[in-house]
């Protein structure tokens, strides 16, 4: 294997990020909606 | 002289009076105003018809429009300017009502022709734009709005929404709808069918079931157990437009793990006597088989913790055809290894069950079930195994190691079986905990929260409380009281109030409650004038919900009987978003920051909740209070509320409302203190409720901290409740945790590429890693 062939393993690869979109989970947030997305961003950490 | 005239899209027609003497004869017709000359025609028996004096007199309101666009100069006139000539003439001419009705008229047809283009705009952006750049493809992220399936379900979907709005619904709902002071959810399937129902496991398994395209048997394992509750929820799926419940997961698939082990028992008793006997296979199995059989006609049965009643009289007997000594071996041998085989059966069947619902289609292949499983009550070892298994193969995740999706896993927590160390159950728990941490599920729901205890009756699993997955609750019941449970039935449809835009019209507090009665009362009418609706459907519009008795009491209806009655045992709801948005524009505050906004919040949400109570008792049906789950909701009202009032700090300023009366998202406050303050909703939230915390970091690593989160939502009671925390993957080296910026396994950054030699490096590391598919 050639050392650009190498390279490839994993480019243009994102990592998944899974939330909890309102009780459930729909998967990644990109199927989230735009006003959900939005959501997400803005929630901050809850300290115990 | 006018030949031609110029339609709406450009195209030049034939000039004809007859079209607009027409339309100015409906709208004589609608104004009554020539009634009177049309009678003294008809007294007079005016031998020219009835008609004569409405046509005539059309025809000359419509000679002198076209008058008066000759007299402009205008050749080939417009379809608007023909019809402003119309008014005019008709104004001119002293028929002041008749000119309203044909403004009327007019804008009537312009709201249809506007409905229409908009139909059009909207299913082209269906066809051409891909989700990602589509909010209305991402509306549910559970339907994938990219592929065929998903792209024709929006058509239709869209489709029905424009059809309902303009034809079935009253157009003071139809109004309040689209201006956003309502939202009727599922609008798509008003006339069709209702939200949801819990799936009596136990009782559909009992003779088997037909899906609508086959029979299927009795199951007689666990693996079929599992395998045939997948398939309920994805029949069951089919004929409502929400999600799919089992509110006795355990109960039900212990009966499976029952049969298992007692034919593990069986086959290795066998294998264990012809070891030490010596004996053929041909010998011994019939005289094992037979023996069981008629202990079994007898009440006794090898169960998977050993009863002494079975062991004995299975030794006596046996021994009278073998030797004791090996008899008691074989015994011994038996039942461990019939417990290890049924244990690593159950494995398989719930890990197979997580994938099935993970991978199986409904919907014409758009979308998987919405499911969800109620379970963690039982403290039969049967459904204990059952328990731990889910949840271990939970922990473990898809076969790419990913966390699934479905089903939403709701463990029943509850003083006395789970929650406090020395419990039954306490060891699921601490495993649901451990679970939970990882992979967001299971949620939690409360038994012991006093408007959930209520219901419950210690050995009847249906009065034990039972969420969908996205908070939806069934229990009370005011059409029929005895029937205070959960299992067979669901919510029926819900409509949700846009409270903030409430308080930034009423302003102070007074008004806002005025304006919420008359709100409360619309949304009353609608959910009702959608039950009829609903009530007219049959039996057979419903083949698996209604056919196969999954619903209550529609065992007793035929095919063509109408649901109306058996649908009463039903909820229609009323829901609402952005507590703290109305809470802010009231008073300033939300009720994360003051206590008196916090009492004002209880105020109101308690008035929506006697508003429904009294409904109930009014109407003899089950209203109940909902705080919308709002997915879709989450940015349609305030996107409108902008646009009319513009950005108002605190409340139009972002791009959603806030849940239902969850304390906003962006607030610095603790887990605890804002537990605290949303569990007196909960009590107030009939129809479903569920609150939940953001974690920092791996909860895993701090596991105590999780279960005392736990225990907090237990105490202040809280009905419904989970922990989020950041769930990420690594789909390149299969790391499950939190990422940052980079992979703590691999180290590589998002998008960037790592060597083939790092990934065999690692793989001898983590013998799980998934073998990734992609570029490489």
């Amino acid at each position: 294997m050639s050392e650009k062939e190498l390279s490839k393993y994993g480019e243009g690869v994102g990592f998944e990020r899974i939330r909890r979109i309102t009780g459930y989970l729909v998967g990644t947030i990109d199927r989230f909606n735009n006003a959900k997305r939005a959501e997400v961003n803005d929630r901050v950490k809850h300290g115990v | 002289m006018i030949v031609t005239v110029k339609k709406r899209d450009g195209r030049e027609m034939p000039f004809n009076i007859e079209k607009i003497s027409a339309a100015i004869e409906k709208a004589f017709r609608a104004s009554g105003e020539l009634d009177e000359q049309i009678k003294a025609s008809q007294d007079q028996l005016n031998l020219l018809g009835n008609d004569d004096v409405l046509s005539s007199t059309a025809l000359q309101v419509a000679a002198s429009a076209v008058g008066l666009l000759e007299a402009e100069g205008k050749v080939k006139p417009e379809i608007e300017e023909i019809q402003d000539a119309v008014e005019k003439a008709l104004t001119e001419g002293g028929y002041a009502d008749t000119a309203k009705s044909y403004i009327l008229y007019r804008a009537e047809r312009t709201r249809i022709r506007e409905v229409n283009t908009r139909l059009m705009h909207t299913l082209r952006d269906i066809t051409f734009s891909s989700a990602k750049e589509s909010d209305l493809k991402r509306e549910n992220a559970n339907i994938d709005g990219d592929t065929a399936m998903g792209t024709m379900l929006k058509y239709g979907s869209e489709s029905a929404k424009h059809f309902y709005t303009m034809m079935m619904l009253k157009p003071e709902h139809s109004r309040a709808h689209s201006e956003g002071d309502i939202h009727i959810h599922d609008l798509d399937f008003y006339s069709l069918t209702m939200t949801c129902c819990q799936i009596d496991l136990k009782k559909l398994f009992k003779g088997g079931f037909n899906t609508g395209h086959g029979h299927l048997r009795e199951p007689k394992d666990i693996r079929s157990y599992a395998a045939l509750a997948a398939i309920a929820i994805q029949s069951n799926q089919n004929d409502q437009h929400g999600g799919q419940s089992i509110p006795n997961f355990d109960y039900a698939m212990a009966d499976g793990v029952r049969i298992t082990y007692r034919k593990a028992y069986l086959s290795n008793m066998v294998k264990a006597l012809i070891l030490l006997t010596g004996k053929t296979e041909e010998e011994i199995q019939p005289v094992v088989k037979k023996l069981h059989a008629e202990m079994a006609e007898m009440g006794m049965v090898a169960t998977l913790v050993p009863n002494e009643k079975f062991v004995e009289a299975e030794a006596r007997e046996l021994s009278k055809v073998y030797d004791t000594e090996i008899v008691m071996k074989a015994q011994k041998f038996a039942e461990k290894m019939a417990y290890e085989e049924t244990d690593k059966t159950t494995f398989q069947a719930m890990e197979a069950f997580v994938h099935n619902l993970n991978s199986m289609h409904s919907r014409a292949g758009a979308q998987t079930p919405f499911s969800s499983i109620n379970y963690g009550m039982c403290t039969e070892p049967e459904a204990r195994m059952v328990m731990r298994n889910l949840l271990l193969t939970t922990d473990e995740g898809l076969g790419g190691g990913e966390t699934a999706i479905f089903p939403i896993q709701i463990f029943r927590v509850k003083e006395g079986i789970s929650l406090n160390p020395g419990d039954p159950n306490y060891d699921l728990f601490k495993l649901a905990c451990k679970v939970s941490a990882k992979r967001l599920f299971p949620n939690f729901s409360f038994q012991d929260a006093p408007y959930n205890l209520q219901y419950y009756k210690p050995g009847h699993p249906e009065t034990e409380i039972s969420y969908m997955g996205c908070r939806t609750r069934v229990i009370g019941n005011n059409y029929d009281p005895t029937r205070e449970i959960s299992f067979g039935r669901g919510n029926l449809s819900f409509t949700s109030i846009n409270l903030p835009r409430i308080a930034i019209k009423m302003k102070s507090v007074d008004l806002f409650f005025k304006e919420l009665d008359r709100m409360l009362q619309l949304v009353s009418d609608q959910l009702m004038e959608r039950f009829a609706v609903q009530s007219r459907r049959k039996v057979k519009n419903f083949p698996f919900l209604m056919g196969q008795g999954v619903w209550i009491d529609s065992e007793k209806l035929g095919w063509e009987d109408t649901v109306g009655e058996v649908i009463k045992h039903g909820t229609l709801s009323i829901g609402f978003i952005g507590l703290a948005e109305t809470l802010v524009a009231l008073t300033g505050k939300h009720h994360g920051e003051s206590e008196a906004s916090q009492e004002l919040g209880l105020k109101i949400i308690g008035h929506m909740r006697e508003f429904c109570d009294k409904e109930s008792k009014r109407l003899g049906l089950n209203f109940s209070l909902l705080a919308t789950p709002a997915e879709g909701l989450s940015g349609r009202f305030v996107r409108m509320d902008k646009k009319k009032f513009g950005i108002i700090p605190g409340v139009t300023d972002r791009d959603y409302y806030t849940n239902s009366f969850h304390v906003p998202v962006y607030y610095k406050i603790s887990a605890f203190k804002k537990l605290s303050l949303e569990a007196p909703y909960h009590a107030l939230t009939n129809a479903g409720h569920i609150s939940y915390v953001e974690l920092d970091g791996d909860p895993t690593q701090n596991l105590d901290a999780f279960e005392k989160i736990v225990h907090h939502m237990a105490k202040v009671g809280i009905g419904y409740g989970s922990i989020n925390h950041p769930v990420d993957r690594d789909p390149v080296c299969g790391f499950v945790g939190v990422i940052g910026d980079c992979c703590p396994r691999c180290g590589r950054s998002e998008g960037h590429a790592i060597s083939e030699a790092k990934i065999e490096e690692l793989r001898k590391l983590y013998p799980g890693m998934p073998a990734f598919k992609g570029i490489r």
